[in-house]
């Protein structure tokens, strides 16, 4: 039954307050612990389409008359076109059509950053499209950039006001410290790197116009270019079948996609316009560097009594305020923090999501700091994280509706207790240490999301919903769902997805709210079809016959079940938690410093496919160690240029460079949580990794590593640091 | 553009008369990128001698067959085994990797700089944690070549298709008249490299992820006839001889952590000859 | 005209001096499982055989292959590696997996019962964002299971 309801919508810690149709929600969650088919492992429903090469996608996509698309982008951080000429484009071969700077709003003549789009040429060939763009006659008014994050504080040059919060008074808390410590952290430019590009191909019909685009939010994209091209939404189809990864950069339509579709109006020919590596090096979005300047007041029993920050999220020419400044909010109980988090306006290409934005970097901050405070104190870190913990939320004052993180870190126990044994095999030149940071972040998900469930007499059920898998596997949990809530095989369960024409609206796949939106959208459809099916079973005198004979009766008629995704519990605060206890090895005379096992701890309510989920752990992990050793966008200090154009140059971890990876799920159904109790666990892996490895070389070393990445320049200015505070204590106790 | 496949060194178009490649893992790239242009290829496989004979090695070789050879000395073979990926060690050649281009970001993105004949090293001013801490001063850009700094160290010969020469001699810096880094004629191949038996040798390598990743600082060492040899990738414009001290060295700004691993690995590099 | 054996097939492809054999193989043959993800020989998504040796389709030229034989993922579709691959979960987004299957046959063709080392050697130049990893080695230590 369809209820009007006022409901909270979060997507990655922003709130929005919306109306939304829902069904009621009446179905009892499944008594926790492994069931038939969820909560047991399950290999990917497509795995072999994509092992084989046979998964089609955006970039594989080869229509009938298609052009490909060469844009100019600017190369200069800060610059103004004076002249255009697309001209000579023109008349080049193979060339069918040009746009420039006002012909579409996502083409300007003012560049605000590296990368910003100016004009755009179709062609037969992408080869022809380039060669075509070289001809284009640009002059440019090449103007002072600004890079520096504090002078753009300085000059009150924001992307939003900036915001402050704090409870309590953290003036007085640092007065009844008996300890405080402070530092400033940095973090850098990361970029998303996704193996597909960013790529839209875009053909219009008589009847609207079909994009196929590599996305994380298929029905976001049909809104967004409805409205950008005035259309009724219904005359946007938005298909998505296979993503070559997202990481967040892939939630909106881009330039590209319009660009696609002006070019794809003109010519009357379906256009690809797609990112090179180079332009995804460039313009495909980033989580920003920060800086963030902490101070931790604590009385020497542990309790935490204040906790103050300062933070300038480098956002770039436009973008949104990263939630650096919630892990301190949020992660334990203090009563008074308080924070201020800049978003600096730059001449750098803009920031987009990526993986737990905010938490990523402010976890890092914190969690560091934090165990700078515990060696003060001469505490445990895991028994300083126990003396804060807080079972209740204390930023807006609720209860939360499930929480398991003291069971996280029992969990981590046994894997903290190794520390003795790896600090031993210590040499000289090579130290050994453990480290562990806290995590905490969203991922409860919320409405809308809608599924169809279609049950026909062979007893297979097809899940028809239009949400898009970006490489997590919540296809399969989706059919896992419908299988165990059918009572049939998960091999007679077929999930057909991708398509905003041929499904309901599903949720984005993003602020690991896939799986708690989705998931009991899908149980909810399935249920209405068993319901429907136990119905007729009671009508033919058979109550409680297996679904397989009463369908047989159907023929060509179907039970068709359908289901929406119920409102989140009101007045909760819906989170996931989590510990990674991180060993490392430093070579102090190199910098060199490799992570050689990582446990990883999570509490994501119950988990559908531990399979799947052990999978998006170690991604997270390994894509952390990423941000944490290796990783950095470089820019060049005088002009604003990017430098780190390349995978040679933008160094993500190969295999080579992998812990051994120990992961454990709490699994503890989230009894508020929907009728599945379960949360998302795309972002709560890499969230605290970064934090986990500098703590693990403190362990080692006794060097206080500020700055990711941690390079080899970073990790010896922190060993000598170290070297110089202990030549310094030495001669003061003499 | 039209491709040339030589059979034998007589077949070959006469020099400037067409880009030269191999393996064409160097070439191509800077092809498509448009750092070079060229209407001619000509692909010299089969007229570069590939093999190992004893301690000839053959300019065509691969760094994959390389990798293999128990019977080369250790600092090439660990050199070899750590550079690049393995799909390029698979097509890369010998003669190829000792002729590579910098990493430089600038020189790569077409910068105005001295090596494209500018009058400017951005690397100085700029972001230059990757660059070279010795010979500089006009250019910055290091040597990326694993290899080179191993046969360097082992004092090898390079055996032309036009003379004979110490490795050290391929190379040169670039200065105001002439911003070339090797001394190779148009149209000159490099058809052997001569390796003369080492008592000891290894290769140390600091990199910034475990693997396929460019030196920061390569270290090769070899004891050849009671000498000592220590060679560097990484560190300069051309492989870089060592014959010195480490405080000779001329880092610039950021990139002084680059002494501190140099000399770490050289101490490890040495010992290990014992 | 090149004359390439793709998969034990003969086929000519008429492109110009210049075009990649993965330009060839995608644009060409339509034989799209070879992905194209850099372009410039940095990650490994377009890694084929040519002569049994993973070999990076983005930057070798077809014209300097047409005395070889290429293999593609989709002439290794039944090989035991694609199964073990699932069996073990090692694909996430899957664009980078037919690359890292070639370049696993490969390795278990020379070496049949790789060690962590070797499998860790023989695959750092296949990148993978999702970081499947750990499942990748474990897909090859046990392909013959």
């Amino acid at each position: 039954m369809a209820r009007l309801i006022r409901t909270e919508k979060e997507v990655e810690g922003r709130y929005e307050e919306v109306w939304l149709v829902v069904e009621e929600d009446a179905l009892d969650q499944w008594p926790a612990g492994p069931r038939e088919i969820v909560g047991r492992p399950a290999t990917r429903v497509d795995g072999f389409e994509r092992a084989r090469g046979e998964a089609a996608y955006t970039a594989d996509l080869q229509l009938n008359g298609m052009l490909h698309t060469a844009v100019l982008r600017s190369p200069h951080a800060h610059a103004r076109v004076r002249r255009v000429d697309l001209s000579p484009a023109l008349s080049h071969p193979g060339v069918h059509a040009a746009i420039g700077p006002g012909d579409i709003a996502q083409l300007t003549d003012e560049c605000g950053y590296q990368g910003a789009a100016v004009a755009a040429v179709c062609a037969d060939t992408y080869a022809h499209a380039r060669a075509a763009l070289h001809a284009v006659v640009v002059e440019w008014d090449v103007l002072e950039p600004l890079l520096d994050p504090d002078e753009a504080v300085r000059r009150k040059e924001f992307v939003a006001p900036p915001r402050s919060r704090e409870r309590g008074d953290v003036d007085r808390g640092l007065e009844e410290a008996d300890v405080v410590v402070s530092g400033e952290f940095r973090t850098g430019t990361v970029l998303h790197n996704s193996m597909e590009t960013h790529q839209s191909v875009v053909q219009w019909t008589s009847d609207g116009v079909e994009v196929h685009i590599s996305t994380q939010y298929i029905w976001g994209i049909r809104d967004e270019v409805a409205s950008e091209l005035g259309l009724p939404p219904d005359k946007v189809r938005v298909v998505c079948h296979y993503m070559g990864g997202g990481f967040g950069a892939k939630n909106d339509a881009g330039d590209y996609t319009f660009i696609a579709a002006e070019l794809a109006k003109r010519t009357g020919r379906p256009v690809r316009c797609a990112l090179t590596r180079r332009e995804e090096n460039v313009a495909a979005g980033n989580r920003n560097a920060t800086i963030q300047r902490l101070t931790i007041g604590a009385t020497s029993d542990g309790k935490l009594t204040a906790l103050g920050a300062e933070y300038v999220n480098a956002v770039g020419w436009d973008g949104w305020l990263a939630p650096t400044d919630g892990p301190l909010h949020m992660l334990y109980a203090c009563p008074n923090v308080r924070s201020t988090l800049y978003g600096a306006r730059l001449n750098t290409p803009p920031m987009k999501a990526f993986r737990a934005p905010g938490f990523v970097e402010g976890t890092f901050g914190l969690e560091t700091l934090l165990d700078e405070l515990a060696a003060k104190l001469d505490l445990d870190p895991l028994e300083l994280r126990r003396i804060n913990h807080t079972d209740h939320d204390a930023l807006d004052d609720r209860p939360y509706s499930g929480k398991n993180l003291l069971a996280c870190y029992e969990r981590a126990e046994p894997h903290w207790a190794r520390r003795h044994e790896v600090r031993a095999r210590s040499t000289d030149t090579v130290k050994r240490g453990v480290g562990m940071a806290s995590q905490i972040w969203y991922g409860g998900g919320g409405p809308p999301s809608y599924a169809w469930v279609r049950v026909g007499s062979d007893a297979r059920a097809t899940v028809v919903t239009a949400m898009q898998d970006i490489g997590t596997g919540t296809k399969t949990a989706m059919a896992q769902i419908a299988a165990e809530e059918l009572g049939i095989p998960l091999e007679h369960v077929t999930v057909a997805l991708g398509d905003s024409a041929r499904g309901p609206y599903a949720a984005i796949s993003a602020g690991s709210s896939t799986t708690p939106s989705m998931g009991p959208a899908v149980r909810a459809a399935a249920a209405d079809a068993r319901r429907q099916i136990e119905e007729i079973a009671e009508q033919r005198g058979t109550p409680g016959a297996p679904v397989a004979e009463v369908v047989a009766l159907l023929e060509d008629a179907q039970i068709l079940g359908k289901g929406a995704r119920g409102p989140n519990p009101t007045g909760m605060q819906v989170l996931t938690f989590g510990v990674h206890v991180a060993e490392v090895a430093v070579d102090v005379e190199t910098g060199e410093v490799w992570v050689e096992r990582v446990a990883a701890v999570h509490d994501v309510g119950r988990v559908i496919n531990p399979l799947g989920a052990s999978s998006q752990i170690e991604g997270g992990v390994i894509q952390g160690i990423g941000h944490t050793l290796s990783e950095e966008r470089l820019v060049d200090p005088r002009t604003g240029a990017i430098l780190t154009t390349t995978l040679d140059a933008y160094r993500v971890p190969t295999i080579a460079d992998m812990p051994e990876i120990v992961t454990e799920l709490v699994d503890i159904p989230d009894e508020h949580l929907t009728n599945l109790g379960s949360k998302g666990l795309g972002e709560p892996p890499i969230v605290p990794i970064a934090a986990a490895i500098a703590n693990a070389i403190r362990d080692a070393t006794g060097a206080d590593v500020r700055q990711l990445p941690i390079s080899r320049e970073e990790l010896l200015r922190a060993l000598r640091e170290a070297a110089e505070r202990e030549r310094r204590g030495a001669a003061a106790t003499v | 553009m039209e491709l040339l496949r030589p059979s034998s060194a007589s077949e070959l178009p006469g020099a400037g008369n067409g880009l030269l490649l191999a393996g064409g893992t160097e070439v191509v790239p800077l092809l498509r990128s448009g750092l070079v242009r060229a209407d001619t290829l000509v692909d010299v496989r089969a007229v570069v001698p590939r093999g190992i004979d004893g301690a000839r090695i053959g300019g065509g070789t691969t760094l994959a067959e390389l990798e293999h050879a128990a019977e080369i000395p250790d600092a090439l073979r660990e050199a070899c085994r750590l550079a690049a990926s393995p799909q390029l060690r698979n097509a890369g050649t010998l003669a190829g990797n000792l002729l590579q281009s910098t990493r430089c970001w600038y020189w790569r993105l077409k910068w105005p700089c001295r090596l494209h004949g500018g009058d400017e090293c951005f690397a100085h001013g700029g972001e230059h944690r990757e660059h070279a801490i010795f010979a500089n001063d006009f250019c910055a850009s290091a040597h990326p070549s694993d290899v080179a700094a191993a046969l360097l160290a082992l004092d090898a010969t390079v055996e032309t298709s036009a003379r004979t020469l110490p490795l050290a001699e391929l190379y040169r810096l670039p200065d105001g008249g002439d911003r070339r880094t090797t001394t190779l004629e148009d149209g000159e191949l490099i058809m052997h490299v001569d390796v003369p038996p080492a008592e000891r040798s290894v290769y140390l390598k600091a990199m910034d992820r475990k693997r396929w990743a460019f030196p920061l600082v390569g270290v090769a060492a070899a004891r050849v006839d009671g000498t000592t040899r220590v060679a560097l990738a990484g560190v300069a414009p051309v492989p870089w001889l060592l014959t010195g001290d480490l405080d000779a060295a001329t880092p610039l700004p950021d990139n002084r952590f680059k002494v501190d691993i140099a000399r770490a690995l050289v101490r490890r590099a040495t010992a290990a000859l014992d | 005209m090149p004359d390439l054996d793709v998969n034990g097939h003969r086929y000519e492809v008429d492109a110009p001096v210049g075009t990649t054999l993965a330009e060839a193989l995608r644009d060409e043959l339509r034989l799209t499982g070879t992905k194209v993800a850099c372009a410039e020989g940095h990650c490994g998504a377009c890694t084929v055989l040519v002569d049994g040796a993973p070999t990076l389709s983005c930057i070798t030229l077809l014209h300097a292959v047409d005395d070889a034989r290429v293999t593609t993922i989709e002439g290794l579709r039944d090989h035991p590696m694609v199964a073990s691959f699932v069996r073990a979960d090692a694909l996430q987004c899957g664009f980078c997996t037919p690359g890292q299957i070639v370049s696993a046959v490969a390795l278990v063709e020379a070496h049949p019962e790789p060690t962590g080392d070797e499998i860790r050697h023989a695959m750092a130049g296949n990148l993978c964002r999702c970081g499947a990893y750990p499942k990748i080695e474990e897909a090859i230590r046990t392909w013959r299971d």
